[in-house]
């Protein structure tokens, strides 16, 4: 029963939402296949069209359908017209069938929280001195996929990296390029944003990463069994234990893969929120033992369409031999080398503390035999 | 104390060698244990402690390929290499040295030569420390400090995770070995002695 009021509180709220979204959705009954009908045209440009077209985005107007056909947008049945919303109808007896110029589409109406953390950001504050930067400068607003799926790499190229070059700052940053390879750039520049470690199955003789169905059809198991494989003590955390049961079943299975980990931003609003002077820049925040940085990992299992399943993984996991491809100097050390390094310091203490103490509690019997010795020398040349 | 008891034991590149990778090695270890224990440790800022490692991480390196080139170019690498036919009954008499026949006054079984200057527990303790442990030491540590650089490599051996264990697994040995090496170098006929020899190359012969 407890558990009811909570699925009845969402289910209200999913029919609310959806009760809210069907005006806009049927503002204008304009499939997506009319507008493909021109704008699927790869020539399609503003010169083209010979100044009848006012559209101040881009000169390209041509829409690539299949890659939009893959977005996220689309993915969740958000049309052309859900987004272009000032336009209500084709006029096909023109040759432009809608307005010059287009009203820019306005991502808050969907996008609120990440557009109040956006307007509280740098890029907004960059405004004022004449840069006008908006969602589609790293969302791409046709082609948006999900990035929950993506590695530290892809992440940056299809964000940061557009327009910044790591590389030109950062001067301060030791082991820069290892730390642009395994940490995205947000982890860092927003530092309240949530964060865990990436876990992904990565192929060292391809150099890829294994897809959610790769890796399902090399353990022969459907998706919802993968759970039931991992977490055999079904408390929804993959212990080390459990970890390592994974690793001996893919090298039974005689795969080549091995847990690539990142440092990566949870899909949240607040990662639009970068300011400048704010960024992390204590390195012991993250390479200190406890840190919080390695509180969360999730072991990941990437779709094609960008989404992924998620798996919490036991921060032990980090710490222990069983994910030998990742080492955060300090953060995720194994305790057990701390205490093998002091017996070896205690044993090195304990050696030259011993004999020198032998040395000084036997000072005297050095010297009555250095006395004695003396003496029959003595003795010795006496007799001579 | 007269002239002629003195042995010139430690040529030029050996002093000036061990100098420079006895600096290191200290900086090493400071700079090892603010790495690694950041939380507890506040000696300098983390990332100063870092550079300062790499850094003196390839001082220590450029010194340990003066070592070589030296040993090699000479031939006397040889006085690093023990002989098997007498090698047990030497380290029993040496060991009895230490363990008893030191505290009793007795001289020590080994007599310093140039051409064979360590006893035989030091020729076998410096034979693995520079051709395996400071070797592996070397070369882990260059792959830890570029890891993305060298990750071929690193997977190749199993990981980083690997690399950084036999790195600090070395850097705990170098530590404690640090500690003995300085108290054995109090063995002398002076507790100074050993240094004092290893500036100005003679060894006293008593």
């Amino acid at each position: 029963m407890k558990n009811l009021i909570p699925t009845i509180g969402i289910g209200l709220a999913v029919a609310l939402a959806c009760l809210a979204a069907a005006p806009m959705a049927g503002a204008a009954s304009i499939e997506n296949s009319e507008c493909f009908a021109c704008h699927s045209d790869e020539g399609l440009t503003r010169s083209a069209t010979e100044g009848m077209n006012h559209s101040r985005m881009s000169e390209q107007l041509f829409i690539d359908e299949t890659q939009f056909n893959h977005s996220v947008h689309h993915n969740n049945g958000i049309g052309c017209v859900d987004c272009h919303i000032d336009i209500t109808k084709l006029d096909y007896k023109q040759d432009l069938p809608h307005k010059k110029q287009l009203d820019l589409v306005n991502c808050t109406m969907c996008h609120e929280e990440s557009s109040n953390a956006f307007k509280d950001s740098v890029h907004m504050k960059i405004r004022g001195k004449g840069i006008t930067m908006n969602c589609n400068a790293c969302h791409e607003y046709h082609y948006a996929t999900r990035q929950e799926a993506l590695s530290v790499t892809d992440r940056t190229n299809n964000g940061c990296t557009k327009c910044h070059n790591p590389y030109q700052s950062h001067d301060w940053l030791p082991q820069k390029n290892e730390h642009f390879s395994f940490v995205e750039c947000v982890v860092c520049h927003v530092p309240e944003a949530p964060r865990h470690i990436r876990l992904s199955f990565f192929d060292l003789m391809t150099n890829k990463f294994y897809s959610s169905q790769e890796i399902l059809k090399i353990l022969g198991i459907s998706e919802s069994e993968f759970r039931l494989l991992l977490d055999t003590d079904k408390d929804d955390i993959i212990n080390v234990k459990e970890f390592e049961n994974l690793e001996l079943i893919l090298r039974q299975k005689n795969v080549h893969a091995i847990f690539h980990a990142e440092l990566v931003a949870k899909m949240h609003p607040s990662v639009h929120k970068i300011n400048r002077g704010q960024a992390e820049r204590d390195c012991k925040t993250c390479h200190s033992a406890n840190s919080p940085y390695f509180d969360a990992v999730t072991l990941v299992l990437a779709k094609d369409d960008g989404s992924s399943d998620h798996f919490q993984v036991d921060r032990a996991v980090l710490e222990s031999f069983s994910l030998r491809h990742f080492y955060a100097l300090g953060g995720t050390r194994i305790k057990l080398l701390d205490k093998i390094g002091f017996l070896l310091l205690a044993g090195g203490f304990s050696v030259v503390l011993g004999h020198l103490a032998v040395r000084i509690a036997t000072i005297p019997l050095r010297r009555k035999n250095a006395y004695e010795a003396e003496q029959s020398s003595m003795q010795e040349e006496v007799s001579r | 104390m007269s002239h002629e008891k003195l042995i010139y034991i430690h040529p030029a590149p050996v002093r000036v060698w061990h100098w420079l990778n006895a600096a290191g090695i200290v900086l090493l270890v400071v700079t090892g244990f603010q790495i690694r224990y950041a939380e507890i440790l506040n000696l300098m800022p983390l990332k100063d402690s870092v550079s300062l490692h790499n850094f003196t991480g390839f001082g220590v390196i450029a010194a340990y390929f003066l070592w070589l080139f030296y040993y090699l170019s000479t031939g006397k690498i040889i006085i690093y290499f023990p002989d098997p036919s007498t090698f047990v009954a030497k380290a029993v008499k040496q060991v009895k040295f230490y363990g008893y026949g030191i505290f009793r006054g007795e001289p020590n079984p080994h007599v310093m030569t140039p051409e064979n200057k360590f006893n035989v527990l030091q020729q076998k303790a410096y034979l693995g420390i520079m051709f395996v442990l400071l070797p592996a030491q070397m070369i882990s540590g260059v792959f830890l400090w570029k890891v993305k650089g060298y990750s071929d490599y690193i997977h190749l051996l199993g990981g980083i995770r690997i690399i950084d264990t036999i790195h600090v697994l070395f850097f705990f040995f170098f530590t404690s070995f640090l500690v003995v090496h300085c108290y054995l170098a109090t063995l002398g006929h002076t507790p100074l002695a050993h240094f004092k020899a290893m500036i100005t190359g003679y060894e006293e012969h008593h």
